[in-house]
């Protein structure tokens, strides 16, 4: 891999490597909280706050970690992370943490997570590491932005809790539902696989 | 150091440094994590009998609690029960207002529940679900209306509306609520509610 700079190594994650469309990783976090705005604010939140940290702490610890215990090791770290995220969400903002659910401990398991531990920062810097973490976060948010506002609009009329659509518009509840959740996430993959197509297309012809 | 020493130093030392790390963040959230469950328990108690200022808990067991509500000058208003049951998917906690004679439920409220969004998850919607619960006759048993009528003066005295597409739900609802209601009585019949006053 060519050395990236910050900005590129940043932005990758937004859209060339966007965890959500491009990896397909984390994928039923984002199925089960996408149907509001505000839980996506809230996962995504937490989500960067672990990925931050664990991406710090694994690319410190990354010489010294003998690499048939890394996996181990790396889980109890973000292990760590996902419970303090959970017990301070619990402690200081106990509305939100209720809204979140059981989604919060969950994060130990999102795959994006170990997956950035796994195949960057334990190979890089601690510095490309945190900026890899921010982009990766970046567009795991991006992305449960774009899918709870379409998913809360149709299914529920509102957007962030306040009403946008009419009476008129008679609500979609299986946009609430699982159903909806995967509808959505294919459409999505598909129009960015549609775009990133054309963009390459473009740039073949001089 | 051969590499099996040094796996299993490595992952003890992470292991220690995370386990002690999360014991103090442990006992130092611990306490308001506590204080913050039974705030929201005994501001839910004040919500469903209106006017209630002071709160005691006066009776527990397990998945079953009772609460005095009085008024600022310690009149009692009534008791809030907090019950749980199953519904949908998971356990639903709620909690209900009924006047001191346990004659009239006053307002309900949900504490923890795990529904369906946009179907059963209403049952926490003021709006669709919970106003209609003022004010109802349980000196029989509660019923539900399905499917529901808008204008709460359509139904009749024990009757609450369902949720369209959530019966499930609403039923659950219903039964938690009657059950609280026999198991009041029953405790009020045995002379475990004081303060009749």
């Amino acid at each position: 891999m060519a050395q990236k700079t910050t900005r590129q190594q940043f932005f990758k994650g937004l859209w060339a490597e966007n965890p959500v469309t491009r990896q397909l990783l984390g994928l039923c976090s984002v199925l089960a909280v996408s149907n509001a705005v505000i839980n996506g604010v809230a996962m995504g939140l937490a989500v960067t706050f672990v990925l931050v940290f664990s991406a710090l702490l694994v690319s410190l610890i990354r010489t010294i970690v003998p690499n048939q215990v890394r996996i181990a090791s790396f889980i109890v770290i973000i292990a760590s992370f996902v419970t303090i995220a959970d017990r301070v969400l619990a402690a200081y903002f106990p509305q939100l943490s209720k809204a979140m659910g059981p989604y919060v401990p969950l994060i130990v398991v999102n795959c994006i997570i170990l997956g950035r531990a796994e195949a960057f920062a334990s190979k890089n810097k601690v510095w490309p590491s945190i900026i890899d973490a921010l982009g990766m976060s970046g567009g795991y948010v991006l992305t449960l932005l774009l899918m709870g506002f379409i998913r809360e609009l149709l299914g529920n009329r509102t957007v962030l809790g306040t009403q946008i659509l009419g009476q008129w518009f008679e609500p979609w509840v299986v946009m609430l539902l699982p159903p909806g959740a995967f509808i959505m996430l294919g459409l999505i993959i598909a129009i960015s696989n549609f775009i990133d197509f054309k963009i390459k297309e473009r740039r073949k012809q001089p | 150091m051969n590499l099996s020493t040094r796996m299993i130093v490595v992952l003890t030392v992470v292991g220690l440094l995370s386990g002690s790390f999360l014991a103090i963040v442990g006992q130092v959230t611990k306490e308001r994590i506590i204080f913050n469950k039974r705030h929201e328990i005994e501001m839910a108690a004040l919500k469903v009998v209106p006017g209630a200022r002071l709160v005691k808990m006066i009776y527990e067991e397990r998945d079953f609690a009772v609460f005095e509500d009085r008024d600022e000058a310690g009149n009692l208003l009534g008791y809030a029960l907090q019950a749980a049951g199953t519904g949908f998917q998971d356990k639903i906690v709620l909690e209900i207002g009924v006047n001191a004679e346990l004659t009239t439920v006053l307002g309900l409220t949900i504490i923890e529940q795990k529904e369906t969004p946009g179907l059963g998850a209403k049952i926490t919607s003021e709006e669709d679900f919970l106003r209609y619960w003022q004010n109802r006759d349980c000196t029989k048993e509660l019923t539900l209306r399905k499917p529901p009528v808008e204008d709460p003066d359509a139904l009749a005295s024990n009757e609450v509306n369902a949720i369209t597409g959530a019966t499930i739900s609403s039923r659950a609802v219903l039964n938690i609520v009657n059950e609280a209601i026999r198991k009041a009585r029953q405790l009020r019949a045995e002379g475990k509610l004081s303060g009749m006053n």
